[in-house]
């Protein structure tokens, strides 16, 4: 049986759905985590800890290993562990992206000097450091702009400016989050802000599966709430779009001529587009499939999941159709209404009853510090719905949200810790 | 007269790609598990059911089946020919005697005391590093059911555990099991080890 190294970092939402996927293809599954699992030392052919932050150490841990159990693919599910994945299997001689692909892909900068030079459409930026003073920044900067940390993902730290006073405000608060240690320890690229043109416009999400350097699109997903700021938060998803058959060959376009650009050449890709009234422009593209549990909402061909169609690319073995369902589907992800201590979640079975409703899927617990965006990096959950008509998904999960309410009550201690400058986000270290 | 032979077919609701047929006598004793890749190896049920176009992957354990499937085929069609493929093996009585069926099933408080030993000299100690803890709820037709508690409840890495980790151990010291059921309300815990953010 073909062997797959799966590399999770343990705040994954996905290693349920790569796990099954993995055994329904009769795989031997090994999971790489960057910190021990609680069963770690038990079964060491069948979980390892390898150091994200260090691909060269990691490779030769694996290599170590691969002697005794030979590995035939390795699957990364985020940024970090997609530059691990490409260290690894370069160095295993296995079907994955390259290694520079991958940085550039992983850091924003990089990405956008990359598509500049190579002529796809993406907004003016300009590159800053945390210890820049904004006052005296700006004056430099087009409005309206948005301030944005390199890494991170999620829309986390993302804060758009309207005028010099805004721009000095969101510039300060994405400093601070970039000092929170969880982000602190990715070293320079988290000494950096990003600053770029607002790009007026609606928001789209293309997934994609690359083969060989050639792009499938196996999704396009409309964003049906506007994205305009101050903060970006993801909400509705839903698929197939409905823009004009037109709009959407040109996305597929952009996106295919951005992974070339970047070097991308194998498994999954995000990306975001805004589209404009001069078509599309790429935001974003990452070398990772769709984040959260979002990849729920895409089914294909006989129900093989997102998960199966990446692992059956790398394991090499057939893939007989990626043409997504014929229903239409969408997923919300359960936006934070404010920060807080989670107390109490109601109305989960009425959500559920809504005509069009698959799952109702809460992954915030009680007793959990709910942190919003632009610090946060987490949501409630996900509604997941499906329909004849990519309208009807929509109202469905928004029918399904107005039935949730989330109790939360603000802790007193630990307020508004991005204004106090002093004391991070929840993270374990 | 010879029994009509029912079977029960039911779609499995996070994997519409796998269907459970759970018929009303054994089909096999013990469990093995078969994918397509891999060949049948020998098991006449399995080669039978790889003869039908687009299924992927057979497990079978005492009365159950569980097959997985490609394409756009849907269950009602596919699952015809495998409640076929089925009858036409256990009619030709290549299926278990019930009493080689009945030695395969292991006594219920011998099982349940090798799992609890495993529970608590490996399993246990594992996981209360992260605070958590698994109990053994029950075991009965070779199937074990647990629950995870603490830390374990909730957590990010719960089916890397339960997964890699338990059912692993479970079925390399316990071999005549034939699932392991986590029975635990992940959504109902309250301090998660790793909480998923991305």
């Amino acid at each position: 049986m073909p062997r797959v190294l799966l590399l999770f970092p343990t705040t994954t939402y996905r290693a349920e759905a790569f796990l099954r996927a993995a055994t329904r293809l009769g795989a031997e599954i090994t999971v790489a985590t960057e910190e021990d699992t609680a069963l770690t030392g038990l079964n060491p052919h069948r979980l390892l800890t390898l150091d994200f932050d260090d691909p060269a150490g990691a490779v030769r841990r694996v290599a170590g290993f691969a002697r005794e159990y030979p590995i035939d693919a390795v699957v990364p599910v985020d940024e970090q562990s997609a530059v691990v994945a490409a260290a690894l299997a370069a160095a295993l001689s296995l079907r994955q992206n390259s290694l520079q692909s991958t940085l550039a892909a992983g850091n924003k900068y990089r990405m956008r000097e990359i598509l500049r030079r190579g002529g796809i459409r993406t907004p003016s930026y300009q590159l800053f450091s945390v210890d820049d003073n904004p006052e005296f920044l700006a004056g430099e900067v087009k409005y309206p702009c948005v301030v944005k940390p390199l890494i991170l993902s999620g829309s986390r730290g993302v804060i758009r400016a309207d005028t010099e006073e805004d721009f000095v405000r969101a510039f300060r608060r994405l400093a601070a989050i970039l000092c929170a240690p969880d982000v602190a320890k990715c070293g320079a690229a988290a000494r950096q802000i990003l600053v770029e043109d607002f790009i007026a416009g609606k928001e789209v999400a293309a997934e994609g599966l690359l083969s060989g350097g050639k792009l499938h699109v196996l999704a396009i997903f409309d964003k049906p709430d506007p994205l305009d700021g101050p903060f970006f938060e993801e909400t509705i998803y839903v698929t197939p779009s409905r823009l004009a058959p037109t709009a959407q060959a040109e996305i597929s376009s952009c996106v295919a001529a951005a992974a070339k650009a970047l070097g991308l050449t194998e498994g999954p890709l995000h990306a975001e587009l805004r589209v404009s009234e001069a078509g599309p422009w790429i935001i974003e593209v990452a070398a990772r499939s769709i984040g959260g549990r979002c990849s729920r909402a895409l089914r294909f061909d006989g129900g093989a999941s997102l998960e199966e169609v990446i692992l059956r690319h790398a394991l090499g073995m057939e893939i007989q159709s990626i043409q997504r369902e014929q229903e239409a589907a969408g997923v919300m992800m359960i936006p934070i209404p404010k920060g807080g201590i989670l107390k109490e979640i109601n109305g989960v079975v009425e959500a559920k009853n809504v005509v069009g409703i698959e799952e109702v899927s809460i992954t915030a617990h009680k007793g959990q510090e709910l942190v919003p965006l632009p610090e946060g990096s987490r949501y409630l959950g996900f509604i997941f719905a499906r329909g004849a008509t990519s309208e009807s998904v929509e109202v469905a999960l928004r029918r399904a949200h107005c039935h949730l309410d989330f109790v939360i009550e603000a802790e007193v201690t630990k307020a508004r810790w991005h204004d106090v400058g002093l004391v991070g986000p929840p993270c374990r270290m | 007269m010879e029994q009509e032979i029912k079977i029960v077919a039911e779609v499995d609701k996070e994997d519409i790609a796998v269907c459970r047929f759970t018929v009303d006598r054994p089909v096999y004793a013990g469990r093995v598990d078969f994918a397509r890749s891999g060949g049948a190896k020998g098991v006449p049920l399995a080669e039978k059911l790889f003869e039908i176009e687009d299924i992927t992957q057979v497990s079978m354990f005492g009365p159950v089946v569980v097959v997985s499937k490609l394409a756009d085929r849907s269950w009602r069609e596919i699952g015809k020919q495998v409640g076929a493929a089925i009858r036409e093996y256990l009619k030709s009585g290549m299926g278990p005697t019930e009493e080689r069926f009945q030695a395969s099933l292991a006594e219920p408080a011998a099982m349940r005391k090798k799992i609890q030993e495993l529970f608590d000299a490996q399993i246990n100690p594992g996981v209360a590093t992260h605070g958590g803890w698994v109990e053994l709820i029950d075991v009965k037709d070779n199937n074990v059911y647990l629950r995870m508690g603490g830390g374990c409840q909730g957590c990010g890495m719960a089916d890397v555990t339960l997964k890699q980790g338990i059912e692993a151990l479970i079925r390399e010291k316990v071999p005549e099991v034939w699932q392991v059921l986590d029975v635990t309300d992940h959504a109902g815990g309250t301090n998660p080890y790793y909480e998923p953010a991305k």
